[in-house]
């Protein structure tokens, strides 16, 4: 489908003076998956809505290969799929008359309407539950329902907002591998969530934004590279008092939580070192991180750690 | 279409799951149907097969009191024996029993024979009522003793000047020979109470279609599937017109299943059955406006309503005081010229018009037109304000 680019997006809603996207620029791959983090009220669902049509009055340009998003949804009605946050179905209908329904209204009918819905049935796994009315599901079988409608035209956009909420670590396993398999094959796949260990398990991109502005953005090993010499250990045991003395004079040593510690290095070398010398004084270590950020640290430094609502 | 076709099958489905809604438009009117049929039969009747009872206490004696009394009873009145005294008779009408008592002071006879003098004790006479008594129908009674005090001063100046010789000469009851004749009643005498009752009722339950529109509106926006349609490009426009026609089917439905209850239901259970209207045509088109208007206003209050409590409250209560100003809980016939001022500001009002026009007086297309074209119209202008509405909240 071409990459998808968001070129400073603003928005506010109307008798609000309050910018819930600032200028907000993104280049979205359609080569795997784009993971789009950020705290509460950060923008997230408001750029999702903005992507998918449900709100208006967006300043800033969006454009798939150069072309405007709403001139492809013109000549493609049904390029885009959208996976919301909310289990967005007829709790009163089935699982079978939601699909018929959904695939319906987006015209799909016939065979073609039955192969696909067959489609994403089988993709979901959720053959076992399809006379069951969609409001007694369970959490995780209400999440993959969601995620087959949104499959049913096999959109080459999918916009997936926290798909994983409120589910069980088996049907969030399942979902994620789910996920993770509908990347590629030219498809642009936007993905919002909390969970910082679920966009660097599945995503290839990701973007940080806080208060409606992109802090961060970029391939995920790129944006995850630290070159601050920082090095973390989690050792066997509590380092003596009298190297973590040392240590807090020369490397800036902070311990954080039992046996774990941040240091700031200055070289690769250097880092060897301490490693060795930690093993010399019995501390041996279980966990090393050097030159790599994981997800959640850049995540609270970025959005300095400060608890939103 | 097809795309239409599957939002109408989602509408029945939903609709057809949800017991409560069904109950509210189909149980509720019937239920009122037959109730108010039915409590209301004897008011509706010429003949209403209630006795009141009443007792003249006449100063000059018995013999004088049981003529007057044969004179009054009829249409609803029954004598019933003379008290002892005025005493006897206040206590009596304390309790109702009897509701009325007409008091005959001393020389009433002579003084007929007198010209009209207020200051005469002979001519005053006195009406002990009951103040449980209809006002209708102590002011029947009221012209009734009138009538025939004027009947027997006839009689008397008859008698002076040798026209006639018989004391009861002159009866209002035998005045002249009047029959009534209800225009356009497809059934002989008077219209029923089932129906006055059947349309009244019919445009009550119509109009409550608010209710499952709006849950179900509500329910929609609550788990986010009016989102996930906007995302796929749905038109609001498709999404309305997938609920009128469902909807729009179901008040013709409820037309039919109350005209049922009215021509089977009512009758089974002691009331009088319904005359069926000659036009079914223009029937179907009173039914078709009002319908239409009902679905406006359902619509309308469900984009506006935030909540199901909200919505309860705008279209249920709403649907109440349209009703009661509209003359479907209390007739219009029966409200002050000031009240009567305001009931054509209710839609229900032009719809029982309309049904009216119908089912009451036999009209013809030009009966219905006026009715129709208002309700036409604010059908229109509430389609329109749902959809401002729902652009002002899309943004």
């Amino acid at each position: 489908m071409g990459m998808l680019n968001i070129e400073g997006l603003s928005f506010h809603y109307p008798g609000s003076t309050e910018t819930v996207l600032d200028g907000v620029t993104l280049v979205i791959p359609d080569d795997g998956i784009f993971g789009l983090l950020g705290p509460n009220g950060a923008g997230k669902t408001t750029l999702i809505s903005i992507l998918a049509g449900q709100l208006r009055g967006a300043t800033g340009r969006i454009a798939v290969s150069g072309e405007p998003l709403e001139s492809v949804r013109r000549r493609q009605p049904h390029c885009l799929g959208l996976v919301p946050q909310e289990c967005a179905f007829y709790p009163m209908l089935t699982c079978l008359e939601n699909l018929h329904f959904f695939g319906g209204v987006q015209g799909l009918r016939g065979v073609r309407l039955r192969q696909r819905v067959e489609s994403v049935v089988g993709f979901t796994r959720i053959e076992g539950v399809l006379k069951r009315r969609a409001g007694q599901l369970s959490g995780g079988l209400k999440r993959r329902l969601n995620l087959a409608i949104g499959l049913l035209t096999e959109p080459e956009m999918l916009l997936l907002d926290e798909p994983t909420v409120g589910v069980d670590p088996q049907s969030r396993a399942f979902l994620l591998d789910s996920i993770r398999s509908l990347a590629g094959k030219g498809r642009i796949i936007l993905y919002t969530s909390h969970y910082m260990e679920e966009v660097q398990a599945i995503c290839d991109s990701a973007a940080i934004i806080d208060r409606g502005r992109v802090l961060v953005s970029g391939r995920l090993a790129e944006v995850l590279l630290d070159g601050s010499g920082s090095l973390t250990l989690r050792l066997r045991a509590q380092l003596p008092d009298a190297l973590a003395a040392d240590w807090r004079a020369r490397y800036a040593l902070r311990e954080d939580g039992v046996a774990r510690y941040h240091l700031r290095v200055s070289s690769a070398a250097a880092a060897a070192q301490v490693i060795e010398a930690a093993r010399a004084a019995d501390c041996e270590p279980v966990a090393i991180s050097y030159g790599q950020r994981d997800l959640e640290q850049l995540f609270m430094q970025l959005t300095n750690r400060s608890l939103r609502d | 279409m097809h795309r239409l076709l599957a939002m109408w099958k989602k509408e029945w489905l939903a609709l057809a799951r949800d017991v409560h809604g069904l109950a509210v438009l189909f149980v509720m009117p019937a239920a009122f149907i037959v109730i108010m049929s039915l409590a209301l039969s004897d008011a509706f009747k010429a003949d209403t097969g209630h006795q009141t009872d009443f007792a003249v206490l006449a100063a000059d004696g018995s013999n004088l009191a049981e003529r007057l009394a044969r004179r009054l009873e009829g249409d609803g009145f029954r004598a019933a024996p003379a008290p002892d005294d005025e005493a006897a008779a206040r206590a009596g009408v304390r309790q109702g029993k009897p509701g009325l008592v007409l008091l005959v002071p001393r020389a009433f006879e002579r003084g007929l024979r007198e010209p009209p003098d207020r200051t005469n004790p002979s001519q005053a006479l006195t009406l002990l009522a009951d103040p449980a008594l209809p006002p209708a129908q102590l002011a029947v009674f009221q012209h009734r003793v009138l009538g025939m005090v004027l009947g027997l001063r006839v009689s008397a100046a008859a008698r002076i000047s040798g026209i006639a010789d018989d004391t009861g000469a002159f009866d209002l009851k035998r005045a002249a020979t009047l029959s009534i004749e209800v225009v356009g009643n497809p059934r002989a005498g008077r219209p029923s109470s089932v129906q006055q009752n059947v349309p009244a009722w019919l445009i009550f339950g119509m109009f409550f279609v608010v209710m499952p529109i709006s849950s179900l509106f509500i329910v929609e926006r609550r788990e986010g599937t009016l989102a996930r349609l906007a995302s796929q490009q749905v038109p609001f426009s498709l999404l309305l017109l997938g609920k009128v026609v469902p909807f729009f089917v179901v008040n013709l439905g409820q037309a039919a299943l109350m005209l049922l209850a009215g021509r089977t239901l009512v009758p089974w259970l002691g009331g009088e059955q319904l005359a069926l209207p000659a036009r079914w045509d223009l029937l179907a088109a009173v039914a078709a406006s009002t319908s239409l208007a009902a679905i406006g206003w359902g619509l309308l209050v469900a984009v506006c309503a935030r909540t199901m409590e909200q919505a309860t409250v705008i279209g249920g209560v709403g649907n109440i005081l349209a009703a009661a100003m509209g003359g479907i809980m209390v007739p219009r016939f029966v409200m002050p010229d000031t009240m009567q001022a305001w009931v054509d500001l209710s839609p229900m009002a032009w719809a029982l018009d309309g049904f009216h026009a119908v089912i009451l007086r036999q009209g013809g297309v030009l009966d219905i037109l006026a009715p129709c074209l208002k309700l036409l119209l604010l059908a229109a202008v509430l389609f329109a304000a749902t959809l401002w509405a729902h652009h002002r909240r899309r943004i």
